[in-house]
């Protein structure tokens, strides 16, 4: 299992439209993903889960991955977060 | 209508013309959130909600499998009808496309799915197990500090609706008829799809916030729309002649023949200028060899932003909000002053707007307020008596910031000349911010703070400041006066007053470099950024955004499309290292 901080760096938040992106990305892996905001922790390959973290512009999650394919998994996942999902 | 100018600088709601009462012809008028700009007037087509459901109805155990089925196939009608709508857009626009695709990614979510199989297999019907699941989900959207966020939570709603009527086999379909304009609780973006096929003229909408993903499609297929307006379902009948006013947020329903003939004069008059305007309006302001410039509006007053909507401007560079100081001969409240930006930072929306803080003092002394000065514009103006009057500057921040909740606000200081004013200003702002977290007021806590860059001091610093606000927007005409020592409003000296002089451009190219090497944003809103002249000079150094009049944007942007950024850049670095006069007036093509 890993686990690694990552950070909302674009302007809008994770809202629709990269949560749906997020969502995407993670469905391309077996292992459990998990997404941790103060606690309160959410499956990153439910969309509607990922909406509900209402994690705006600054927000640190944990990712939490649980799988063989975990750390090709944490690496693609930390790097899109880290890029603002393509946004501003 | 470019250049049209009412002395009303009060939005209607501010005046109590919520509701008002019907007068012999009828008529009423509505007051919403301006979702779509556009006017049109049409034939109310009202679609009614659909009756509650109470969410916990009990099944026997083995009508199980049955509701299961049922949830399935509605499931599938649902997910059938979003595609059909999918193809039909396609083509259009990623963006919109986009929305319809995540629609169908919260459909097909297989946790809530599951999930409401599992209640379905606890003996409740299908419909109470959608409810209930959804509702359990849209709380935690309502519970956020995020407007857009919360914005969301409608949309489940209106996804949890569709869901339950196909469910219950209630789609009826109907056939909207030409020169409609919809009048509904509330609408899905599948159904501004189905409109636009229909030819709908507008929509109006009790719920929903501009930051929907239905206003977003209203706005992409240009169909006039105002959200949130309150019992639009019982005030208006199938059938009432309708007119729509998207810029303003008005509904005017059975308008009485002045109103009638006034709407269609203003209808035929905005189709006109539109022809005038001709097609520059909707191509990209970008040069020749492909770099955009962003092109935004100055503007005055909430009726401004109609003007700027108009000529298609990429938003609002500057909002003078001095000037209703000055209307109102008084400093206004903070609630006034947060009507007052909510609406235009709702009628601009999505686009940005720069709201700069008062800037009272110099020419625009206020009777009363500051002291008769001997030199005001090297005296108490600007930051400088913001500073000095924190009730008043805290009262604006906290209407700011108020207006800031759909995150398209930005916040400029004027008259910025020292770093401190800047640490002062930043250390209110985070009060205000305070204050606004404990009472749990929603704002955008990321709410970019920028300066004016217009003093010599400013223009120096430039580096410096860079590190610690957000973005420049630099005012040339007062950076020209302090520079040359030139008072402009002297008579005089008024030969001496030129933008185009060496020391001032070569201000404004290090400004330029200052806000590049910390990659931070910078515009110009000063008369420079609007003079012909100068465009080739401005592109060339590398600006990104010219703020302007809305009369003179379109002029603007047809001679950045004819400019080569490559070129520009080179006749700039000329410009920048020539001595004389004579030569400067060559390179910019003034004689």
């Amino acid at each position: 299992m890993i686990e690694r901080n990552v950070t909302v760096r674009n302007r809008a938040g994770l809202h629709t439209r990269p949560a749906a992106a997020l969502v995407k990305l993670a469905a391309k892996f077996k292992s459990e993903i998990f997404l941790i905001r103060d606690g309160f922790s959410i499956n990153a390959k439910s969309i509607i889960g990922v909406m509900t973290l209402a994690a705006e512009q600054g927000c640190e999650l944990v990712l939490k991955i649980n799988g063989f394919d975990e750390s090709n998994a944490v690496d693609e996942l930390a790097e899109f977060f880290e890029s603002g999902f393509g946004e501003q | 209508m470019i250049g049209e100018k009412t002395s009303k600088i009060f939005p209607v709601s501010l005046l109590g013309a919520q509701h008002p009462a019907k007068n012999e012809s009828d008529e009423l008028v509505l007051k919403g959130i301006p979702s779509s700009p556009g006017i049109a007037f049409g034939k109310a087509f009202v679609l009614k909600p659909e009756v509650l459901i109470i969410p916990n109805i009990q099944i026997p155990p083995e009508k199980i499998p049955n509701e299961i089925e049922r949830l399935e196939s509605g499931l599938q009608a649902m997910i059938n009808e979003i595609q059909t709508a999918l193809d039909k857009v396609k083509s259009e626009s990623q963006n919109i496309s986009a929305i319809l695709e995540t629609n169908l990614l919260i459909l097909n979510d297989e946790y809530i799915l599951n999930s409401i199989r599992e209640r379905i297999k606890n003996c409740f019907s299908a419909e109470s197990a959608v409810i209930q699941e959804y509702d359990n989900q849209i709380k935690f959207f309502k519970n956020s500090m995020d407007n857009i966020l919360q914005e969301r939570s409608y949309e489940l709603e209106h996804l949890r609706d569709k869901l339950l009527a196909n469910i219950r086999k209630k789609i009826t379909s109907y056939k909207i008829p030409e020169n409609s304009i919809i009048v509904a609780q509330a609408i899905t973006p599948t159904d501004v799809v189905n409109f636009k096929e229909s030819k709908v003229k507008g929509i109006i909408t009790e719920a929903g916030g501009i930051a929907s993903h239905s206003s977003l499609l209203a706005r992409s297929f240009e169909i006039p729309s105002v959200i949130g307006v309150r019992d639009a379902l019982k005030l208006i009948k199938r059938k009432d002649c309708v007119l729509i006013d998207g810029y303003a947020g008005l509904i005017t329903i059975n308008p009485c023949d002045e109103s009638k003939k006034l709407f269609e004069e203003r209808i035929s008059k905005e189709s006109s200028h539109k022809r005038e305007l001709g097609e520059l309006i909707k191509l990209p302001s970008i040069t020749l060899d492909g770099v955009p410039i962003k092109l935004l509006a100055n503007i005055d007053s909430p009726d401004d932003v109609k003007s700027a909507i108009l000529v298609d401007s990429d938003g609002i560079g500057l909002v003078r909000t001095e000037n209703l100081v000055m209307s109102l001969k008084r400093f206004p409240d903070e609630e006034e002053q947060f009507t007052w930006y909510k609406e235009i930072a709702d009628r601009a929306y999505p686009n940005p707007v720069v709201l700069r803080a008062f800037d009272i003092g110099s020419d625009k002394y206020l009777e009363g307020l500051p002291h008769l000065e001997k030199n005001p514009a090297l005296g108490f103006r600007g930051i400088r008596f913001l500073l000095h009057r924190e009730d008043i500057f805290s009262n604006q921040l906290r209407a700011f910031l108020r207006a800031s909740a759909n995150k398209n606000l930005k916040i400029m200081l004027p008259m910025i000349s020292t770093i401190s004013e800047i640490e002062q200003s930043k250390a209110i702002l985070e009060k205000c911010k305070n204050e606004l977290r404990e009472k749990d007021i929603p704002f955008d806590i990321n709410v970019p703070l920028g300066i004016m860059i217009e003093t010599p001091s400013a223009a120096l610093l430039a580096d410096r400041f860079a590190e610690v606000v957000d973005f420049f927007s630099i005012g040339t005409n007062d950076l020209t006066q302090y520079t040359l020592a030139v008072d402009r409003s002297n008579e005089l000296v008024t030969d001496l007053y030129d933008t185009f002089h060496p020391s001032v451009l070569k201000l404004i190219k290090g400004i330029v470099d200052a806000a590049k090497s910390r990659k931070i944003p910078v515009s110009i809103c000063g008369e420079l950024a609007g003079h012909a002249a100068a465009t080739n000079f401005l592109v060339g150094i590398g600006i990104d955004e010219l703020s302007v009049p809305p009369v003179i944007l379109l002029e603007l942007k047809k001679r950045i499309r004819e400019l080569k950024f490559k070129k520009a850049k080179k006749t700039a670095k000329d410009i920048i290292s020539s001595s004389s006069s004579s030569d400067l007036m060559k390179l910019l093509e003034i004689i």
